[in-house]
C-alpha cells in the first residue's frame, strides 16, 4: 500500500507541474471572468431574449441576473470546452511516458503494471476535480460575489423553472459531482487510449474528435440518431441539468449516473488489461 | 310611427336604468373602497404560467390609495403587467373619467351579479373596457375581466370573507392568456431533449396566478419606502 501511495503521489506531482495542466486552469479561470465581464454589461440585454417573450403580460419581479444563474450559463457553456481539456491532460498521462521512453524506467520500480496504471488514472481523476474546483470557485462563489445570491431561473428546452435561493445550495453540490462523473468518464477514456497508442497527440486528438461527434450526434433531432444517443456517453454526461428541473428526475440522473460509471469501469479494465499485455518497445 | 317612438322610448328608460343602476352599484363599492386609505397583508402565492415551472412563495403586500401597489418578498414572481389589484379601485373610483352600464346579470358563486361595462372617456387611458360582476345585494366585485390596448384581456376572481366590508378579497385567481416560451436549443443547451412541438408554440394557453391574503392591517398608515422599489 505504502508503495502505491508514493507512485499515486509522484504520479500526483507529474500530473501538476506539468506546463499543460496549468493551460486548463488558466482557460476556465478565463472564460468565467469573460462571461461575467459579459453578463454584467450586457446581462440584461441577454436575458432579454428569454424573458421578452413573457414581457407583454407578466412583469418578472426580483433580481433574475444573479450568481446563481451566472454560474448555470458557465456550467452550460462549459459542457463542451471541459472535457477537452481532461482529455488534453489525461491522454497523455501513459503515452507520453511511452513516446518518451521514460516508461521504462518506471516499469523497473517493484510496483505492478496495474498499480501504475491505476496510480496515473487517479492523478488524472485529481486533475478533473481540482479543474472542476477551480470552474466552482470562480462560477459560482466569484459569480455570487458579483451579481449575489438570488432564484435560479433556469432554462431548459420545456421552459423555465425557477428554483429558490434556499433550495440551491444542494443541487449546486450534486451537480458538481455528476459533472465529476461525468469528466472521470472522458479521463478514464483518455487512459486507457493513452495505454493502447504510443503517441502523446493521437490519444488527445481521438478523445476530443470523440466527444466532438458524440456532441454534435446528440445535437440533431433525427430518428436514425435518436437510436445511437443512449448509448454514447455524452448524453449522460449532462445529466446534472436535471437536478434543476422540478420534479427532479431521479430516476434518469440515476441512470445516467449508473451508465456513466459504467464507462469508467470499462475504460479502466480496458486500459488495465491491455497495459499488463503491451510490449514495450520504445 | 307611433309604435317605433314606444319602442325607441323603451329602450332609451331601460339604458337609462341600467346607467342609473350601474351608477348606483359603483357609489355603494366606492363607498366601502372609501374606507381604505391604505393596507398590509400577507399573501401566498401560487403560479401556473405555461412553460415556467415555479413553487409557492409568500410575502407582504402593501397597499396606498388610489393605486400604489407593491408585494415585498425575496425571489422572482410573476405578476401580470396590469396589476388587477392596482386597476380595480383606482379604475372605479374616478368616475367621471368613464361611462358605465349594466350589460346583463349572471351568478357568480351563486350570488346574483351585474355585469358592469367600464368605457373610459377619453382614449388616452390604457384601459379599452373593464368588466365587473358586481354582487347586487352586497356590492363586492367578484370577477373582473379588463381589456387594455398593450397587455391584452386579463380576468380575476375575488373571494371575499371577513374583510369583504371593505372590499379587501381573501383570495384573487388571475387568469392570463399567454404564449409558451420558446427556448432554442442553443440557449437551453439541452442536448438531450427533443425540440418543442412548433405547431404548439403559438397556441395560446391560460395561465392562473393565485395570491390569498391574510392579516389584513388597515389604515395603519405605513410608512411610504414599503412601496419603493428596493434590490431584493
Amino acid at each position: 500500500m505504502k508503495e502505491f501511495a508514493a507512485i499515486l503521489k509522484n504520479e500526483m506531482i507529474k500530473t501538476i507541474r506539468r506546463p499543460r495542466s496549468f493551460i486548463g486552469f488558466a482557460v476556465i479561470s478565463f472564460i468565467c471572468l469573460m462571461l461575467q465581464g459579459a453578463f454584467y454589461q450586457d446581462g440584461k440585454e441577454i436575458l432579454a431574449t428569454v424573458t421578452g417573450q413573457l414581457d407583454n403580460v407578466f412583469s418578472i419581479q426580483g433580481n433574475i441576473l444573479n450568481g446563481n444563474l451566472i454560474c448555470y450559463i458557465v456550467l452550460q457553456t462549459l459542457i463542451v470546452q471541459m472535457p477537452l481539456l481532461v482529455a488534453f491532460v489525461t491522454g497523455d498521462l501513459i503515452s507520453g511516458e511511452t513516446a518518451s521512453g521514460s516508461i521504462r524506467f518506471l516499469l523497473t520500480t517493484p510496483a505492478s503494471r496495474t498499480k501504475i496504471v491505476l496510480a496515473k488514472w487517479l492523478s488524472g481523476l485529481m486533475y478533473t476535480f481540482l479543474l472542476l474546483l477551480v470552474l466552482g470557485i470562480f462560477a459560482l462563489f466569484v459569480s455570487r460575489a458579483i451579481f449575489g445570491v438570488g432564484d435560479l431561473m433556469a432554462m431548459n428546452s420545456e421552459g423555465l423553472t425557477v428554483i429558490r435561493a434556499d433550495d440551491i445550495n444542494w443541487r449546486w453540490g450534486s451537480a458538481f459531482l455528476i459533472a465529476f462523473l461525468s469528466l472521470s468518464v472522458v479521463a478514464s477514456l483518455g487512459t486507457m487510449l493513452s495505454t493502447i497508442m504510443d503517441n502523446s497527440i493521437t490519444p488527445i486528438v481521438t478523445v476530443m474528435a470523440t466527444i466532438i461527434i458524440f456532441t454534435i450526434i446528440g445535437m440533431f433531432d433525427m430518428k436514425s440518431f435518436d437510436l445511437i444517443k443512449p448509448f454514447l456517453f455524452t448524453t449522460h454526461m449532462i445529466s446534472w441539468r436535471s437536478l434543476f428541473e422540478d420534479p427532479i428526475p431521479l430516476n434518469t440522473i440515476l441512470f445516467s449516473c449508473g451508465v456513466l460509471f459504467l464507462h469508467i469501469i470499462i475504460f479502466l479494465g480496458i486500459a488495465i488489461y491491455y497495459f499488463k499485455r503491451k510490449d514495450i518497445t520504445t | 310611427m307611433k309604435n317605433f317612438v314606444l319602442l325607441l322610448f323603451s329602450f332609451i328608460s331601460i339604458n337609462a336604468f341600467a346607467i342609473d343602476d350601474a351608477k348606483l352599484l359603483i357609489r355603494d363599492l366606492n363607498k366601502k373602497f372609501n374606507q381604505v386609505e391604505d393596507y398590509t397583508a400577507r399573501v401566498q402565492m401560487k403560479f401556473n404560467i405555461p412553460g415556467v415551472r415555479m413553487n409557492n412563495m409568500s410575502g407582504n403586500v402593501f397597499f396606498k390609495r388610489p393605486d400604489r401597489f407593491r408585494i415585498r418578498t425575496k425571489g422572482i414572481f410573476f405578476l401580470p403587467k396590469q396589476n388587477p389589484m392596482q386597476n380595480m379601485s383606482a379604475m372605479l373610483l374616478d368616475t367621471s373619467s368613464y361611462t358605465s352600464i349594466i350589460s346583463g346579470y349572471e351568478l357568480v358563486n351563486g350570488r346574483n351579479c351585474a355585469i358592469v361595462n367600464i368605457i373610459p372617456l377619453k382614449s388616452v387611458n390604457e384601459l379599452i373596457l373593464g368588466k365587473f360582476w358586481i354582487d347586487v345585494k352586497n356590492p363586492l366585485v367578484l370577477k373582473t375581466q379588463i381589456t387594455t390596448k398593450n397587455n391584452g384581456t386579463i380576468e380575476t376572481e375575488n373571494v371575499y370573507s371577513a374583510t369583504s366590508q371593505y372590499t379587501l378579497p381573501d383570495k384573487i385567481i388571475i387568469k392570463v392568456e399567454t404564449k409558451k416560451i420558446k427556448m432554442s436549443k442553443m440557449m437551453s443547451v439541452d442536448l438531450n431533449k427533443k425540440a418543442q412541438d412548433k405547431s404548439k408554440l403559438n397556441e395560446v394557453e391560460t395561465g392562473t396566478i393565485t395570491l390569498s391574503f391574510t392579516d389584513y392591517k388597515i389604515n395603519t398608515k405605513f410608512s411610504d419606502s414599503e412601496l419603493e422599489k428596493t434590490g431584493e
